[in-house]
């Protein structure tokens, strides 16, 4: 039972984490339409940017964070700037391919200017070894601060988007492109905004998983990518608060099928091997999207004849 | 005038959109080689009538039989094989094909040529593609469209691509063709024009219309019965001329939609309407 | 009065002319014209197959000793030509963003491994068995993709994809092998020279028969249903039918890709089903140019080529004062070309086909009146 809490809870933590990446997937999907595969690339930057300042002039970990999220801030418009406008007129398909592209594009200039960071180095935290235990669940100090940090990125974006004119002018563009502009919202602004913001929740993400598994390099988001793409799908694609279920469903399902299949085999079949759990949670993704195809919390598309 | 047994009868059609009723109850009859048209203002449930008959809306409860087959249980591609083509309000044209293109996949229905024969162009898939494309050519000279023939149908101007639209139908050789507001921002002129073509495109190809129209001059010059709806039912059939001048009808235009469309009923419909219909009648 | 009369009368004298002899006209112009336009396509195809069948000869006669080798590499973008078409009519005609191809692939790879290898089939059984396992596969993944569509689908199929390359993986290491190597193949498909014969033979007539599918009343059921799905309905195309259609046609010729990768490595590998392959098949299409069988070469060409071009850069670059590692720059120039392609050729490199046409039109004009004056 302890075993299960606690395999429970630490599933609840890694689905945070692709909750989070979710978060920025659906924002940027959905105001602009670009898929964007290039977004665990952007948060490694990130992460990795924090890593060189640290290691670097010696700054900080207290210091180092608050420069990190400017920097991704800045890095999101800068790439809104540079890449996505000059793409936003071609098709969606289009589109993620060319995130693709600045993907490899991106992991290479880093890779030029922090040669170190093509091998994976320690992440050092000033939370290393602390940890609580809570009716023998084992909680560790970062895997709170997931929580904590995904708890307050949702509601002060959920704020942010709801209760400002900026947040309401950025909704209205995700909603109607053409009645946004009309109505006087500066369009071009929101793109830079949203990619400027996606940036930081992708940046933040970053820091939290390698400060989790207390290493880094400049490709070690590329794997938990593509479960959070398949978080935001589940949810629906549109809603915010349905990535990050998604993806926190997501995250439960990997560790508990892990703690299921442990140890056990199907004849020669190894099962507890990460390809059968992979496969089992995709193929239950792929279940759910038969029987509602418009994800969890997606809203189903009327045909206008 | 409906001497012949009806095309297409539609007996209590009742649609439901959510709590609204769209269709209630309406029953129809089209007569063969009938044009019919189909008025009302806005909101009516005169395109919802046109997507049940072609199967994109189910209705709630109604039968809606075409000849002697039974419609409502087929799927949309069923109906199109049985000879039933349409035009929709906003074109739905195959845009990046040329025009000829677009007629000779209009086609589809009555065509059989499947994978395995279209491997390679000889024999019966080759007859068959020289037949289709005979028939577009034939379509798009009825219509004077030979010019567009390989033009790329989305880069014509409305007025073209909604020929365009009318030809889809037509080379189909079609039992019955619907056409869902084919007038739609016409010049006055064109419009004239339109109504003497509808009639004589039907007459050419022997076939049965349904006409969605706002434009009362086309309605009075082209049709040949009238049904006006409104609120989802039947306020008025008959002649042009009886259903035109009718006050109720009037009474729906004017109410509903304000100047605009009550200018063209009045304009219209009220000094000749006594004439089309005493020639008819 | 007669002008008046004419001019009265216009449309219907028209109409009526036009219904009685211009069909016959405009049918013989337009047969006249096509077939010239056919013929020198016809024309342009045979010299190019010509081209192409003689390349391993000026190979022996330029490269010498390292001919095999030059011939082995371009071999492979046949191969690639057959995938990116399988997936050009799956998006870029039936308009279905899948992006499980790399799963056909690699169940084409594994199936003709497991059947030559293990149970000791000939190796046409193999390619055969493996086309039609992908077929069945085909309509298993088509199937749900009827329901789901865009974005969702685009995911979903990317799973299929994941799912596929874990269980190789799992094969290859329950096995206690690295990659599943093909070791009974024909002795001829072993030699480099008749290996790039038959894939070229195969990609041409594979390329020859879906032109002429895609042009029939198949290929336009595709394409009407991506330009509307109302009017394909209402004109008689059964949606399920010809999406599933689509599905199958595209894993079939997948499968057959992967089942002559295979043969062409000599071996299958789990990184065939990987998101990487899938990403390298769209890419294709899209940098080729989307519903088109030219594109699908191009884009063919542009991923197999391109990083075999830019490993034959001089490694260390110079530039300038910058002295740079090529070997850790080729994934980013590819993605960089990849970029610039995608924002100045959105429609895809086979919009470079006009604009060389223009161009050299321009050019003979030039020289035409340079030559006058």
């Amino acid at each position: 039972m302890v075993a299960f809490a606690q395999v429970l809870f630490e599933g609840i933590v890694t689905g945070s984490l692709y909750g989070l990446l979710a978060l920025g997937i659906v924002l940027i999907y959905r105001t602009t339409g670009v898929l964007n595969f290039a977004y665990g690339t952007i948060g490694a930057i990130c992460a990795c940017f924090m890593y060189i300042l640290m290691t670097g002039p010696r700054i900080g970990f207290w210091l180092a964070l608050p420069l990190t999220l400017l920097f991704a801030l800045v890095f999101g418009a800068v790439v809104e700037r540079l890449f996505a406008r000059p793409v936003m007129h071609t098709p969606v398909f289009t589109k993620a391919i060319a995130t693709l592209a600045l993907a490899l594009v991106l992991q290479t200039i880093a890779m030029q200017l922090w040669p170190q960071l093509t091998q994976a180095e320690h992440f050092s935290t000033p939370f290393e070894g602390m940890a609580l235990r809570i009716g023998g669940v084992y909680i560790s100090a970062v895997d709170g601060l997931i929580l904590g940090v995904t708890a307050l990125v949702m509601i002060g974006l959920s704020q942010f988007l709801t209760r400002t004119r900026l947040g309401v002018a950025m909704r209205a563009t995700a909603d109607n492109l053409a009645v946004a502009r009309l109505m006087g919202v500066p369009v071009s602004l929101m793109f830079l905004l949203v990619w400027a913001l996606s940036a930081l929740v992708a940046g933040l993400t970053g820091i939290l998983l390698a400060s989790q598994s207390q290493i880094l390099d400049i490709q070690f988001m590329d794997p938990i990518l593509i479960l959070a793409f398949v978080g935001a799908v589940l949810g629906g694609l549109d809603s915010l608060p349905g990535a990050l279920i998604g993806g926190i469903v997501i995250g439960v399902a990997d560790n508990l099928l892990a703690l299921l299949l442990a140890g056990h085999t199907l004849g020669a079949l190894n099962i507890s091997d990460p390809g059968i759990r992979e496969t089992l949670i995709f193929g239950g993704f792929v279940l759910v999207l038969l029987l509602r195809p418009q994800g969890l919390f997606g809203r189903a598309l009327l045909r206008r004849v | 005038m409906t001497n012949t047994s009806p095309l297409l009868q539609i007996q209590g059609l009742t649609v439901h959109f959510g709590g609204l009723v769209a269709i209630n109850a309406l029953d129809l009859s089209i007569a063969s080689g009938q044009i019919f048209a189909l008025v009302g203002p806005n909101g009516a449930g005169k395109t919802t009538v046109l997507n049940c008959i072609s199967g994109f809306v189910r209705p709630a409860s109604g039968a809606i039989r075409f000849g002697e087959t039974e419609l409502l249980p087929l799927g949309r591609d069923r109906r199109a094989a049985l000879g039933i083509s349409r035009t929709f309000q906003n074109l739905q044209l195959f845009a990046s094909m040329t025009v000829l293109e677009n007629l000779l996949t209009a086609q589809h229905a009555q065509l059989r040529t499947g994978l395995v024969r279209a491997l390679l162009p000889v024999g019966f898939s080759a007859r068959e593609e020289a037949q289709a494309r005979t028939r577009a050519h034939e379509t798009l000279a009825l219509l004077d469209l030979q010019p567009y023939a390989d033009a790329v149908a989305g880069a014509l101007p409305f007025g073209i691509q909604q020929l365009v639209g009318v030809a889809r139908t037509l080379v189909v050789r079609p039992r019955l063709v619907l056409l869902d507001e084919p007038a739609a921002g016409m010049a006055h002129a064109d419009v004239e024009r339109l109504a003497s073509n509808l009639r004589h495109w039907r007459d050419e190809l022997g076939t049965t219309l349904v006409v969605i129209e706002h434009n009362m001059r086309l309605v009075q010059d082209a049709a040949d019965h009238v049904c006006a709806l409104n609120y989802g039912s039947k306020l008025a059939e008959g002649t042009p001329g009886v259903v035109l001048s009718d006050p109720g009808v009037q009474e729906a235009y004017l109410g509903r939609s304000g100047i605009g469309t009550s200018g063209v009923v009045s304009s219209s419909a009220s000094p000749s309407a006594t004439s089309v219909g005493e020639g008819e009648g | 009065m007669p002008t008046q009369h004419t001019g009265e009368s216009a449309p219907p004298a028209a109409l009526t002319n036009s219904m009685a002899s211009a069909p016959d006209r405009s049918m013989r112009n337009d047969g006249w014209r096509s077939r010239l336009l056919e013929w020198r396509g016809a024309l342009a195809v045979l010299g190019l197959l010509l081209l192409l069948a003689l390349v391993p000869t000026i190979f022996d006669f330029w490269f010498g000793f390292s001919s095999d080798f030059q011939i082995h590499r371009i071999s492979l973008i046949g191969i690639f030509v057959i995938a990116a078409f399988a997936q050009n009519v799956l998006t870029g005609y039936a308009a279905q963003p899948s992006l499980g191809n790399a799963a056909f692939f690699g169940v084409g790879g594994y199936l003709l491994a497991w059947l030559t290898n293990d149970l000791g089939q000939p190796y046409w059984v193999g390619i055969l068995v493996a086309m039609g396992a992908s077929a069945v596969l085909g309509i298993v993944v088509g199937g749900p993709a009827l329901r789901v569509s865009g974005a969702y689908l685009a995911i979903a199929t990317l799973g299929l994809v994941v799912i596929a390359g874990s269980l190789f993986d799992l094969w290859d290491t329950t096995a206690g092998r690295q990659n599943y190597d093909l070791n009974t193949l024909p002795a001829l498909l072993t030699d480099d020279h008749p290996l790039y014969y038959f894939i070229l033979a195969l990609t041409a007539a594979i390329l020859l028969l879906g032109y002429n599918v895609l042009r029939s009343r198949v290929g336009r059921a595709w394409l009407a249903i991506r330009e509307s799905e109302v009017a394909a309905e209402s004109f008689g195309v059964n949606l399920t039918r010809y999406k599933l259609l689509a599905f199958v046609v595209s894993a079939v010729l997948t499968g057959l890709a992967g089942g002559l990768y295979a043969t062409w490595a000599t071996t299958a590998s789990s990184s065939m089903s990987s998101t990487d392959q899938t990403i390298a098949f769209l890419t294709m299409i899209i940098v080729g140019g989307l519903g088109s069988i030219s594109g699908s070469i191009l884009g063919a060409i542009f991923v197999g080529f391109l990083p075999l071009m830019l490993g034959q850069l001089p490694d260390p670059l110079v530039v300038g004062p910058a002295q740079m590692q090529i070997a850790t720059l080729t994934t980013g120039i590819y993605g960089l070309l990849l970029l610039l392609a995608l924002i100045f050729f959105s429609g895809g490199l086979r919009s470079l086909f006009p604009l060389a046409r223009t161009w050299a039109q321009l050019g003979a004009q030039r020289i035409l009146k340079r030559g006058a004056a």
